[in-house]
């Protein structure tokens, strides 16, 4: 009722400023991109316009009115600690990869974005993540990023009304585009016929061996390691 | 002899007629591109040099290309010429070369939009430094040319139209078209920008059985669009429905609605972007999320290989239904890439 309020308030006294963005929301867009070996999770943070005192409030822990580099990382660290990421079932510790504020003029208009990056170097089969982070006056959006390329199939996805919370189960199909490791892998059929090739060449180097052995005047052991 | 002759007429006649149909097209997406250009060049002969070195820029010039925005100008800055800076002549002349490239109703839809943004102005007391159709950009990004890529950037406040042109190709994607207020009058009629993008949704999502709803309707609200300005080269994953889901007659609603976007370019490159929709529908979903009833706020989103479609009214400055954003995306050919990649070597 408050935050409506205070939305109405700043509407009137802001006329078309206000008209044409985000107002009394704190906007949490996250974005979840999957690889085989690694998840990415991409935040992007952006206040309206009546938003930007609450989040003074949380930032500018010295009152000075601006933010330092201090209170940026501080703050983002923050975020961090209050969004959780579990790769099947297990909790998946999240390190910051890059991180950018926007000027604080910016976000008194309301089109500043805080963004930051996170990752974690596992991956699996099911993934849940979550934001705990202002859920009093945020709208949240989450979503996994598609790799059609890697041949990521996702399934299941499964939101919380609010999409402070999603859970999925994700694979990787055989379009995917080989790496080293699915090269490896993509010789799995071939190896019964690979070993039995390695066998009759063996056996036929035997064969030859010990007719050569039964015409030829014998060798050392010594000698025959150097020749060979 | 009498069959010779008879064999040599037909295949002359055979010959004629491949010629014909092989040349016809080819004539007609000729002229189709020499009209635009040749617009392009009227406005470019309009403008003195000052004018012309504001309004250019080079084919890749990436920073001026994702230099787009819901915002309004004052907000997120747009290079180029200024519409309000323009004398009359050139002003009609910018006009008359952004008509060339859409649809008869593509480019009402756009005067729609910029009118609409007028009413905001006047709405907002006339302070004017904000709103208004003298607050809207073009740009030129390359040379308008039959045969090499250029581009046009048009927009301003609630509207982004990024069209590259190659040969006969139009590429639209990615454009931004959105509507505050969503329904306005002028001289005692109604317009409604994007009404038949609300109007046919709807209709959609009301013509899905209940099963059908099930998988379309999503069980969380979504607040904005997710893949909207600044987005560039991502992809989410699909929700919703599949199209392979849907009968004849649900896809061919779902085919109309995405036509409110792909018809905005004009009617030869509309027409092939909507075969190349149509050809991917069964992989294309459908996803809902908001209320049924059509005159509630509802976000929605078309998702295909080589399309993405969101529809978001915007909770901001009172009613969702009276401020509309919307993204149109091809995840294949965003600014042209895949015509461009297809056309230089």
């Amino acid at each position: 009722m408050r935050r409506m309020t205070v939305g109405v308030l700043l509407a009137l006294s802001l006329g078309g400023v206000t008209a044409a963005h985000r107002l009394d929301e704190y906007l949490q867009a996250a974005l979840i991109g999957v690889t085989r070996d690694s998840t990415e999770v991409e935040i992007q943070l952006t206040p309206g316009v009546a938003m930007l005192p609450v989040l003074m409030a949380v930032i500018d822990q010295d009152r000075d009115g601006r933010i330092s580099s201090e209170e940026e990382r501080a703050y983002i660290a923050r975020v961090a600690r209050e969004v959780e990421l579990q790769v099947d079932g297990v909790p998946a510790p999240l390190s910051l990869i890059e991180s950018k504020f926007p000027a604080i003029e910016a976000m008194r208009e309301g089109l500043g974005t805080i963004r930051m990056k996170l990752r974690t170097a596992r991956s699996g089969h099911e993934l849940r993540f979550e934001n705990r982070h202002l859920p009093q006056v945020s709208a949240y959006l989450v979503n996994c990023l598609a790799a059609p390329s890697d041949g990521l199939v996702v399934r299941r996805q499964k939101r919380d009304q609010a999409q402070r919370s999603i859970e999925f189960e994700y694979s990787f199909g055989a379009s995917a585009v080989p790496g080293p490791r699915a090269a490896w892998i993509a010789l799995g059929p071939f190896w019964p016929a690979a070993i039995g090739m390695l066998l009759v060449a063996r056996m036929a180097v035997l064969i030859y061996r010990a007719k050569h052995d039964k015409i030829a005047p014998k060798t050392s052991k010594l000698d025959t390691r150097v020749a060979l | 002899m009498v069959k010779t002759n008879l064999l040599r007429t037909s295949r002359t006649t055979f010959l004629a007629a491949v010629l014909c149909c092989g040349l016809a097209p080819a004539q007609s997406s000729l002229s189709v591109a020499s009209k635009i250009v040749a617009s392009a060049n009227s406005f470019l002969t309009s403008l003195d040099d000052g004018q012309r070195s504001k309004v250019l820029f080079e084919f890749n010039d990436v920073a001026q290309r994702m230099k787009w925005s819901n915002l309004p100008v004052t907000m997120a800055p747009r290079a180029g010429l200024k519409m309000g800076d323009l004398s009359g002549p050139q002003r009609k002349a910018a006009m008359e070369l952004l008509a060339s490239m859409l649809s008869q109703r593509g480019y009402e839809k756009v005067l729609a939009i910029v009118e609409g943004d007028e009413a905001l102005r006047v709405a907002s007391g006339g302070r004017g430094s904000m709103f208004g159709r003298d607050l809207f950009f073009i740009s030129i990004l390359g040379k308008p040319s039959v045969k090499d890529p250029w581009m046009l950037q048009f927009g301003g406040h609630h509207l982004a139209l990024n069209i590259t042109i190659v040969g006969h190709d139009g590429i639209l994607t990615p454009s931004l078209t959105a509507a505050q207020p969503a329904k306005y009058t002028v001289d005692g009629k109604t317009v409604r920008p994007l009404g038949a993008e609300n109007d046919k949704a709807f209709a959609l999502v009301n013509a899905l059985d209940e099963e059908q709803r099930k998988q379309a309707i999503l069980n969380y609200k979504v607040a904005d669009l997710v893949l909207g300005p600044g987005q560039d080269g991502k992809t989410i994953q699909p929700e919703g429905i599949k199209c392979s889901a849907m009968n004849a007659s649900q896809q061919a609603m779902l085919l109309d609605l995405i036509g409110e976007w792909a018809g905005i370019v004009h009617e030869q490159a509309a027409a092939a972007r909507m075969a190349e929709i149509k050809a991917h529908l069964p992989e294309t979903w459908f996803a809902w999320s908001g209320p049924t009833t059509n005159g509630m706020p509802a976000y929605y989103r078309i998702q295909g290989p080589t399309v993405v479609i969101e529809y978001a009214p915007q909770p901001l400055g009172g009613d969702p239904t009276m401020h509309i954003h919307t993204i149109y995306r091809d995840p294949t050919n965003d600014y042209g890439k895949k015509s461009v990649a297809r056309r230089v070597p």
